[in-house]
């Protein structure tokens, strides 16, 4: 980086258009109503016939919108200070927003097809403030980027003196990739495929039933001409129409998974975990090694019996969760997951275990289980049941089937709770159908509480919340002497320790 | 000159054994006054229901004097509730950090340390101003639940605490 580019305010590329367009759709896609209300006001105001007032309308849509990004592209500045971005943005309503570099908490960078074409980037910067506090360089050079990138790496914090900086090791040797196969894991085990037959399940009701009217009265007639009627294919192509659904929800999610995580990459580079993959637009994401708050292992169903695990590295949020901060590692076995630990937490937590059948974990009290049947079972049982009794009578019986069911359940979400603790660091687990396991160092708990209640209190119990700067994290029913010592000691080594948390 | 002493954990600084401070006094009366005015709003809420109920159920032989014991039934929660709650709060300064206790079912305790607080804020009702009583909210980065709310200090108090934990901050010297 040039000291000439540092002073001066610079444009980035006119391709930096596609960038604001495709926002503009975005928000369009948001806010559909509010934006295509004038439109369809304009189709139905104006006069003439239909397919010549949608051609003027779409002709005017696409131009506004092609003028507004040029617009949005042309008012945007930038300017690299030697220790901030400053971003100058807005056509109406201006914005300023300096990054100061040691703020940035993660970079993320994209490539779509035409970007890559002339060798451009869109660089995204993290901050831990709020989401407007963070910024984007829309189409720069991409050499301009990893310059730009460098820089603000070096401003890791200062707590790593040159002697030590000097004994880290460079690995740009993969930790990880993924292949094919994984790509069909990934897709399989989303969440999101799953998320969908939930949201379509109505929608396909009803689908179903007109499309089953629609067959039925097709397969009915053709049967009564032919006289060869069979209920049988009725319920066959019904099937088959659901079966192909769900066939297509699955494709579209490994497809997704294809998109998002082909020739999937994970180095690390010094004190920097980056990631890289993406099939149409290429993916960049880092994050700074010092300044990760948690490191969480999760498994569901579907990675249960693919035996693999999906991992989230959590950074600094401002209060709400924010997802789009997490760094995501989507697949990894159970023999690369000590090696992704160790990656993370470095020489500062050797003893990590995130597996979550390992025998590191202990348990938490028993009387875990009573206290959520108590409050979750048999109260609200007994007061449906007596409630119900008065309108329906012995039917009211019924409601005691939530007990072996909530008993099922409590049961459950007992076995898999556990802890680790280790001399610098706390791993929790827990999980209902599958595992989460989420590992953090002491040294970067920001509060910390201890609670009884008072039958907590006669069973000499606690429970026990560690506030991270990436979210809660909860350790129920432990001993509460345990719990007192820990909380000395987290902050004992809160209190003693003179590294940044971020 | 690096140093790496051994730390015995029974060595260390217990929570357990610091002398908590507790709210000032009248914080209590504070606390009362507030009662009463939710006692208020309890009667009068009452009274309007009473009377809209009367109303629509004119000429039917219906009574609606027992909603009267809604509030009389709620005099002795609201009423006892702070005699109960306020002598259980309390709070500890320490060199690096900040503990408060609260709490009747649930009993918390909270310790907040000097290096990781973002910033203080102090508040005060007019109710507040009446008693010469703040509140002391300290921020951390640990999102709303990692935040602490100190009610019932006095305000010389919350002044010199907010004062007190900004040097803290200041002096909490981290290498970043």
């Amino acid at each position: 980086m040039s000291k000439n580019e540092r002073k001066r305010w610079l444009h980035t590329s006119p391709l930096a258009a596609i960038f604001y367009l495709g926002r503009i759709f975005e928000t369009i896609a948001k806010n559909a109503v509010q934006t295509f209300a004038p439109l369809a006001a304009f189709l139905i105001a104006s006069e003439g016939n239909l397919a010549t007032r949608i051609g003027i309308g779409l002709a005017a849509f696409f131009t506004i919108t092609i003028i507004s990004s040029i617009v949005r592209y042309w008012f945007f500045r930038y300017r690299i200070s030697d220790d901030a971005i400053l971003i100058r943005e807005g056509v109406f309503k201006k914005t300023q927003l300096d990054i100061k570099f040691d703020r940035i908490q993660a970079i993320n960078t994209q490539q779509n097809v035409i970007y890559r074409y002339f060798d451009l980037v869109t660089v995204k910067f993290d901050t831990a403030g709020s989401s407007k506090q963070e910024g984007s360089l829309p189409a720069i050079k991409s050499e301009f980027a990893d310059s730009l990138k460098e820089r603000i790496r070096q401003e890791k914090p200062s707590a790593v003196n040159d002697d030590q900086e000097e004994e880290l090791e460079t690995n740009h040797s993969p930790i990880l990739t993924l292949d094919t196969g994984d790509m069909v894991r990934i897709g399989l085990s989303s969440n999101r495929a799953f998320i969908f037959l939930v949201l379509l399940g109505p929608l396909a009701e009803q689908l179903e039933s007109r499309v089953g009217e629609t067959i039925d009265s097709a397969v009915i007639a053709a049967g009564l001409e032919s006289g060869r009627f069979s209920l049988v294919g009725g319920v066959g192509l019904t099937l088959a129409a659901v079966v192909s659904v769900f066939l297509l929800l699955m494709i579209a999610s490994i497809v997704g998974a294809f998109l998002r995580y082909h020739q999937f990459r994970l180095v690390t580079d010094e004190d920097v975990l980056r990631s890289t993959g993406g099939l149409l637009t290429r993916h960049e994401h880092s994050v700074n090694l010092a300044k990760i708050q948690t490191l969480e292992a999760r498994q569901n169903m579907m990675l249960r019996f693919f035996d693999r695990y999906r991992m989230r590295v959590k950074q600094a949020t401002s209060g709400k969760q924010g997802r789009n901060k997490q760094f995501v590692i989507p697949l990894c076995t159970p023999g690369q997951l000590p090696e992704i630990d160790r990656e993370v937490f470095r020489d500062e937590f050797l003893d990590v275990e995130m597996r979550p059948k390992s025998d590191v974990f202990k348990p938490i009290s028993v009387r875990y289980v009573r206290s959520r049947m108590l409050f979750a079972g048999i109260l609200p049982t007994l007061i449906a049941t007596g409630l119900f009794s008065a309108i329906a009578g012995p039917v009211a019986v019924l409601c005691l089937l939530w007990l072996p069911i909530c008993a099922l359940i409590v049961w459950t979400l007992y076995k898999k709770r556990g802890y680790f603790v280790s001399t610098e660091g706390l791993v929790l687990r827990r999980g209902f159908i599958g595992y989460r396991t989420n590992a953090f160092l002491y040294r970067k708990v920001q509060c910390i509480n201890v609670t009884q209640t008072l039958l907590q209190e006669r069973k000499g119990l606690a429970t026990m919340r560690f506030y991270m700067a990436s979210g809660t994290l909860k350790l129920p029913y432990v001993d509460y002497q345990l719990a007192k010592q820990l909380r000395d000691y987290v902050l004992y080594k809160v209190e003693s320790s003179r590294l940044a948390w971020h | 000159m690096f140093e790496n002493a051994e730390i015995s954990l029974g060595d260390l600084p217990t929570v357990d054994s610091v002398e908590w401070q507790l709210m000032d006094a009248k914080f209590l009366r504070r606390k009362l006054i507030d009662s009463a005015i939710g006692f208020f709003f309890a009667l009068v809420a009452v009274g309007v229901l009473h009377r809209i109920l009367g109303n629509v159920s004119a000429g039917q032989d219906l009574s609606f004097g027992w909603l009267w014991m809604v509030p009389l039934l709620l005099t002795v929660p609201l009423f006892a509730w702070p005699l109960v709650s306020v002598p259980k709060k309390g709070y500890a300064i320490r060199e690096r950090d900040i503990i408060y206790k609260s709490g009747v079912f649930w009993r918390t305790v909270t310790a907040i340390p000097f290096n990781r607080i973002q910033h203080v804020e102090k508040s005060s009702t007019p109710l507040d101003r009446r008693f010469q009583l703040a509140s002391l909210q300290i921020f951390t980065a640990g999102g709303s639940g990692g935040d602490l709310k100190i009610h019932g200090l006095s305000a010389k108090k919350t002044e010199k605490l907010r004062f007190f934990i900004l040097e803290k901050i200041g002096s909490s010297i981290e290498q970043e």
